[in-house]
């Protein structure tokens, strides 16, 4: 089967020079420096250099495929650019940490950035992972050892040491960058005030200091950004949730009146302090995509959950982590922690709310998918990454099925209060067509495979002993009626 | 160095290209007094129509006007080009140039070259070198790197911002008068500060000028008309005051890489080959070459330039050797009777076995058709009609450069000169 980035020309390619457009009916040149402003003229050609291949000398960058350049090398996820130099930003995270060991493995020459301040917020709340993980220093040393992958890292706070970064981005020219540096936590963002203003300006600001790096620096460079379901909230119209923009055929219809509103962006409804950073994100990375022709995904991620890879599982000193308090937890987890220990799976309300999910794995897939398929100059899009979505009663029983039965552990369902300003009850119709369509995704983890092999891990008696000290932050300390139900 | 340092004994040469300056045009504002100067090097010089490269494209023309040899010998066949095996549309630069451009044969002594069209990237040589078109970066273009402040200090621009006429005629007319002011101000600098033994100038914004208003040279009432002569008048007296600074024993060349006339129709040659069958691409609107498919047995790069889809020489290639001649015949006899309004479009249809000789000649295109008058051949693979009529209104014409020597050279001219011939006259002057 040709792998779904085979098509893609150097004008996707991040190697790629655009020195300047030259239009031959008039002889010449038109500008000396290439400007993505000028009309659209069907005999004016874009000349291009390739930075990895400069014996190709001028050339036409649509004309040469992945699938024809030696540079672009088979994967088990698209051709990836040989040794191609991918920079995540918050690389110690959750995600981070892992997906720096996913693309180490597929040859990519992984560089990052962390201030740690996921491990400080932690912390802050009294809590930590519940799956111990190395310091950075062990984590470098680890992955070059079993898995002979190098990292370049750097402890930079993206934010408040713009010129450390500036100066990172310089020196290794990254050819994507994926941005997982901000803080993303929806209840830690509605603390008080103090917290909501730490949430916007560390994502917000941070993140736009990178698109002028990256201006600057690296404008054919690819960013991957991180969004969020849940910017779009969940209307109550039930109307579906498209991928970012309306599509071709979408109409709006008004006061006898219509008008075409494929293109545009969808209306976002932002549910906390943090989705609210998210939300402004978007507009910041679409401008720079507009403005000076950057290439951008945002990846509005579903809930993630999991904690394998092959590469994180391949030995406790490359274990990702697992955080299952209330503010950084994401429910899936929370819930496998919760049955664990033995505390009721606590379930807001009826648990009717819906949420699209995506295991672990399988974000790590559609993130390297993303990556070997760049956006073209100016080319921002939105893919909505999840594998499926549930009800968070569907979760619940799930889990507690599989805890009971597979590892024998007596599981109980609490509904408890939802503390949150959301609807228990509403229509959920998420539109997650490009991932598979156009980018090969096919999720290989099922979610009954996923908590599987969460709860083999959280069972295991090293990290067993992480839950007594803490259980309070597992627990939802919620003190509303509640209700309990015995599996 | 300045003038006075020079043996007076030392024989120069002094090359002044005008790009795409028609011989008709020159002699008629020669005559009329648009260009005093010229008048006066035509009158005690030699000068005769010249037949520009086939195709009658500028990288050609200039690639033979400075080896001395046709395509076959110096692999330039046109602006764009695809490497053997690949759809890959390449833009051939100096890199490309096979032959040896006159400056750098042994003993050529010391040179100024300044804005000769397809010297871009700048390699070192014995004197200095500005690039002309394409050029797409003013450091790459320019030798030695030590000029490139002067340059940038003069504001130097390699070539008009053609974009610009799109929007405006004026910001456009502007642009030119700019470029050829610090063109002209960065030869003084040059002839006066380098110590040459030959120094060549090429004028480039006259091929822009002719794209966008011939139709304003041709009607006097035309809007842009005057504007058309001054541009021509200004250049006029950069050649006058380079004719002043001569020596005796120096001997001025002039000449033009192609001559233009009146463009009236496009024709979409790919368009043609596709309706007819012989093109065939994977989807309805193609970006590239790159979206030729399989089918396909012949298609062409501008300006109209055919090539056979033989297999094993593309990825996709779809004829047989022993076919080609078949297919040729095919392409010849459709081209042959293509008519727009009832009028024939085709003028010629060269076979390159026919045209070319030289160790390149491999890699040339297998025909190449020069058209009657008025017709604009293109290659563009994304038009949706036969024809069409864009903002330029002159086009290349093949047969009416022009070649002029300051001196009476009848005996080492040859009588239909070309383009080729022009290194061969420049030694017979030396002798």
């Amino acid at each position: 089967m040709k792998d779904h980035n085979a098509e893609c020309t150097c004008w996707n390619c991040p190697a790629i020079d655009l020195t300047g457009r030259v239009d031959f009916r008039a002889c010449g040149q038109s500008r000396e420096v290439f400007n993505k402003d000028l009309e659209e003229n069907s005999d004016a050609y874009v000349v291009a250099e390739c930075k990895r291949r400069p014996d190709l000398g001028l050339f036409d960058p649509m004309t040469i495929t992945f699938d024809e350049c030696p540079e672009w090398q088979q994967t088990p996820y698209g051709r990836l650019l040989k040794g191609m130099r991918v920079m995540i930003l918050g690389i110690d995270g959750y995600l981070g940490w892992t997906l720096a060991l996913w693309l180490g493995s597929l040859g990519c020459e992984v560089s990052g950035v962390d201030n740690f301040s996921r491990r400080d917020w932690l912390k802050e709340r009294g809590a930590h992972t519940v799956v111990p993980i190395s310091r950075m220093t062990e984590r470098l040393h680890a992955a070059k050892e079993i898995l002979g992958i190098n990292i370049n890292f750097r402890e930079i706070d993206i934010f408040k040491e713009r010129d450390k970064l500036r100066e990172f981005i310089d020196e290794i020219k990254p050819e994507s960058i994926v941005h997982y540096g901000e803080c993303p936590s929806a209840p830690y963002s509605m603390i008080d005030l103090d917290h909501a203003t730490f949430v916007q300006e560390n994502n917000v600001m941070g993140t736009l200091g990178v698109l002028f790096m990256m201006k600057d620096i690296c404008p054919e460079t690819s960013i991957i950004k991180l969004g969020t379901m849940g910017e779009y909230g969940t209307p109550l119209t039930g109307r579906p949730i498209f991928e970012g923009v309306f599509p071709a055929d979408a109409v709006l219809r008004w006061d006898g009146r219509e008008w075409s509103m494929g293109g545009e962006l969808t209306p976002r409804d932002p549910v906390s302090f943090y989705h609210v950073s998210k939300v402004q994100d978007t507009y910041n990375v679409y401008e720079a995509c507009k403005y000076w022709w950057l290439r951008s995904y945002d990846v509005m991620q579903g809930v993630i959950y999991g904690v394998h890879t092959p590469q994180v599982a391949a030995d406790p000193k490359l274990r990702t982590r697992f955080d299952i308090d209330e503010a950084f937890g994401t429910v899936i987890n929370r819930f496998a922690a919760q049955a664990v220990i033995g505390f009721p799976l606590s379930m807001y309300g009826a648990g009717e709310q819906i949420r699209g999910f995506i295991g672990l794995e399988d974000a790590m897939q559609c993130m390297a998918r993303l990556i070997a398929y760049p956006p073209e100059p100016g080319q921002y899009d939105v893919v909505n990454q999840m594998s499926g979505f549930y009800s968070i009663n569907h979760l619940a029983h799930t889990v507690a099925r599989i805890a009971s039965k597979e590892f024998n552990l007596p599981v109980k369902i609490q509904r408890v209060e939802n503390p949150r300003v959301e609807s228990d009850i509403h229509p959920f119709e998420p539109i997650y067509n490009k991932l598979p369509d156009q980018f090969g995704f096919e999720p290989r983890i099922t979610l009954e495979d996923e908590i599987y092999r969460t709860l083999e891990l959280l069972t295991q008696p090293e990290i067993n002993h992480h839950f007594v000290v803490l259980s309070n932050f597992v627990h939802h300390n919620t003190s509303g009626a509640s209700e309990t139900i015995f599996i | 160095m300045s003038e006075s340092l020079r043996s007076p004994s030392t024989t120069r040469t002094v090359i002044i290209g005008l790009d795409g300056m028609p011989y008709g045009l020159m002699k008629n504002l020669s005559e009329s007094g648009v260009m005093p100067n010229t008048r006066e090097i035509i009158r005690n010089g030699t000068f005769r129509q010249m037949e520009s490269s086939i195709p009658e494209i500028s990288s050609v023309a200039w690639s033979s006007v400075i080896t001395g040899t046709n395509p076959g010998g110096h692999g330039i066949f046109g602006f764009t080009d695809i490497p053997h095996g690949t759809y890959r549309l390449s833009f051939p630069n100096f890199n490309n140039l096979k032959g040896t451009p006159f400056w750098n044969r042994e003993g050529s002594g010391r040179s100024a070259i300044i804005n000769v069209p397809s010297t871009y990237p700048a390699t070192p040589l014995n004197g200095v070198l500005i690039a002309g078109f394409v050029a797409l970066d003013l450091e790459k273009a320019t030798y030695p790197p030590s000029l490139i402040p002067e340059l940038k200090n003069m504001n130097y621009q390699i070539d008009v911002d053609a974009s610009k006429a799109q929007r405006s005629m004026d910001l456009f007319l502007e642009d030119l008068d700019r470029t050829l002011k610090a063109r002209i101000e960065v030869y003084r600098h040059l002839w006066d500060k380098e110590d040459w033994e030959t120094f060549m100038l090429v004028f480039t914004g006259t091929d822009r000028l002719a794209h966008f208003l011939w139709d304003a040279y041709e009607d006097e009432s035309h809007k842009y008309h005057p504007a058309f002569l001054n541009h021509l008048h200004q250049i006029d007296g950069a050649i006058g005051e380079i004719a002043g600074r001569l020596s005796r024993n120096d001997t001025l060349i002039m000449l033009s890489d192609h001559g233009f006339e009146l463009s009236k129709v496009d024709v979409n040659i790919n368009f043609l080959l596709q309706k007819e069958g012989f093109l065939k691409f994977k989807n309805d609107t193609p970006k590239s070459l790159a979206d030729i498919d399989y089918g396909t047995r012949a298609f062409a790069l501008d300006p109209a330039r055919i090539y056979v889809n033989l297999e094993n020489k593309y990825p996709r290639g779809n004829v047989k050797p022993e076919e080609k001649e078949t297919l040729l015949s095919e392409l010849e006899s459709c081209l042959d009777s293509l008519e727009v309004d009832g009028k024939k479009v085709i003028e010629r249809i060269c076979r390159k076995e026919e045209i070319y000789k030289g160790p390149y000649i491999e890699q040339a295109p297998d025909l190449i058709l020069l058209s009657h008058k008025g017709f604009n051949l293109k290659g563009n693979i994304k038009a949706s009609n036969l024809t069409g009529k864009g903002i330029f209104t002159g086009k290349h014409s093949q047969k009416d450069a022009f070649l002029l020597i300051n001196k009476p050279a009848e005996a080492i001219m040859p009588e239909k000169p070309c383009v080729d011939d022009v290194v061969g006259i420049m030694d017979n002057l030396r002798k």
